[in-house]
């Protein structure tokens, strides 16, 4: 037993010493770098998210994090700022997570002061194919949310559906039938959540009791 | 490699010599075609994906030749991996906290660099069996010279691809830009004719 550990020992303790000092090097370098990398992405989605409220002079996180469902069932913190100018909210944007064909899909969503009609979304991070699903970026798709209600969104065939009518019932892009389905299903995912959120924190008007 | 009369110098000189043109990693010997194909589009990412080889070549050699008295064969390609993978990280998130941008741009292929055989090669070949002078000399050269090689291709493929080059007009205007360059064929295609007048610049010399 005690040769086992020495033989053990002997072989793998550069192994084990090396692990720890590279796990060790990685930590302190996460340590500084990530509050860095963090703010990065979140001046990408504001960045992003002027472009669905262009009207909106900046985007302030709410003061008090509210916890949403994942897509897979567990509780996350939501990613959430009010568009204000001049203390007046004039929209909201969202982050919001689709799982696509390739990986998962993060989109960041435009919605007005009331949260009952889209400005539109904006893709933050994708690895769709080119070509196909990253067909999700461009206008044909992303139009057909701008301006249409805040509520559940269906999804329909290519051809199915006028692409052109605002409203919610979404026309798939042809060949990217995964990655369609993971924007509509992003948006069906968390915009009922956020709404109920905000709703109970008096942030937006309530539906039964505007 | 040679050894000379004043002994280390020579190996020194051995050592930059193979780096940047005996052995070079892609016209030489054809390693690290990936990121070569991948990220000489333009000269910005084929620069920054030299440098973070050079990081990680010289960071590497380091690590390994001072490790290499305890080496076990057996461990040996584990340790390997282990070190490279732990600064091609360190590597990725510094470019994603400083250049955000082109950590989008070089997408995957910055972590990618992990399987690059060109670090494993000098791990296995310079830094596991030299002192640490002469792995960071080797670290240094090699690096160098894969990156004088990124940067070649991507000013060819810039130039004919967009007329520009770091973002300034340097053909005509009237110049067609060839949209091929920009895409996976101009790379082949580029690299095929820089290595075929490579080695026909070789055999001439012999």
């Amino acid at each position: 037993m005690l040769d086992n550990l020495k033989i053990f020992v002997r072989e793998s303790w550069l192994l084990v010493t090396a692990a720890l000092l590279c796990g060790l090097l990685l930590a302190a370098t996460n340590a500084a770098l990530g509050p860095r990398i963090q703010m990065n992405k979140t001046l990408k989605l504001t960045n992003l998210a002027a472009g669905l409220l262009p009207e909106a002079k900046n985007f302030v996180p709410l003061p008090e994090p509210i916890e949403v469902k994942g897509l897979d069932g567990k509780p996350e913190p939501a990613v959430v700022f009010k568009a204000v100018v001049k203390d007046k909210v004039v929209g909201w944007a969202f982050k919001a997570v689709g799982s696509g064909f390739a990986d998962k899909i993060d989109l960041v969503v435009g919605v007005d002061a009331s949260f009952n009609k889209l400005t539109g979304y904006d893709v933050v991070a994708s690895s769709e194919t080119p070509g196909f699903g990253d067909q999700i970026k461009d206008a044909y798709y992303r139009g057909q949310f701008a301006g249409a209600p805040a509520e559940r969104f269906n999804l329909v065939g290519f051809g199915a559906a006028n692409a052109a009518d605002i409203d919610s019932t979404i026309v798939a892009i042809s060949g990217a039938t995964i990655s369609s389905t993971a924007v509509v299903q992003a948006m069906n995912h968390y915009l009922p959540q956020l709404k109920e959120q905000l709703q109970q924190k008096g942030l937006i008007p309530n539906d039964n009791n505007p | 490699m040679t050894t000379t009369p004043d002994g280390q110098t020579g190996l020194y000189k051995d050592a930059v010599a193979n780096g940047l043109w005996r052995e070079m990693p892609v016209f030489g010997m054809l390693l690290g075609t990936c990121p070569t194909l991948a990220v000489t589009a333009a000269v910005k990412p084929a620069l920054t994906m030299g440098l973070c080889v050079i990081f990680v070549l010289v960071c590497s050699n380091i690590m390994v030749s001072l490790m290499r008295k305890g080496l076990r064969p057996h461990v040996r390609i584990l340790l390997f991996t282990l070190t490279i993978a732990t600064f091609v990280t360190i590597a990725d998130l510094f470019l994603r906290a400083y250049q955000p941008v082109m950590s989008e741009t070089l997408g995957p292929y910055v972590p990618l660099i992990i399987v690059n055989c060109v670090i494993i090669w000098r791990a296995e070949a310079r830094a596991s069996n030299s002192g640490l002078i002469l792995s960071i000399v080797d670290g240094l050269a090699m690096g160098t010279g894969f990156t004088i090689a990124l940067c070649t291709l991507a000013v060819i493929r810039e130039i004919l691809g967009t007329g520009r080059l770091f973002e300034i007009q340097v053909l005509p205007t009237t110049f067609p830009a060839w949209a091929a360059m920009g895409m996976p064929v101009g790379a082949f295609l580029t690299y095929g004719f820089v290595l075929g007048f490579i080695n026909f610049m070789k055999r001439k010399r012999v």
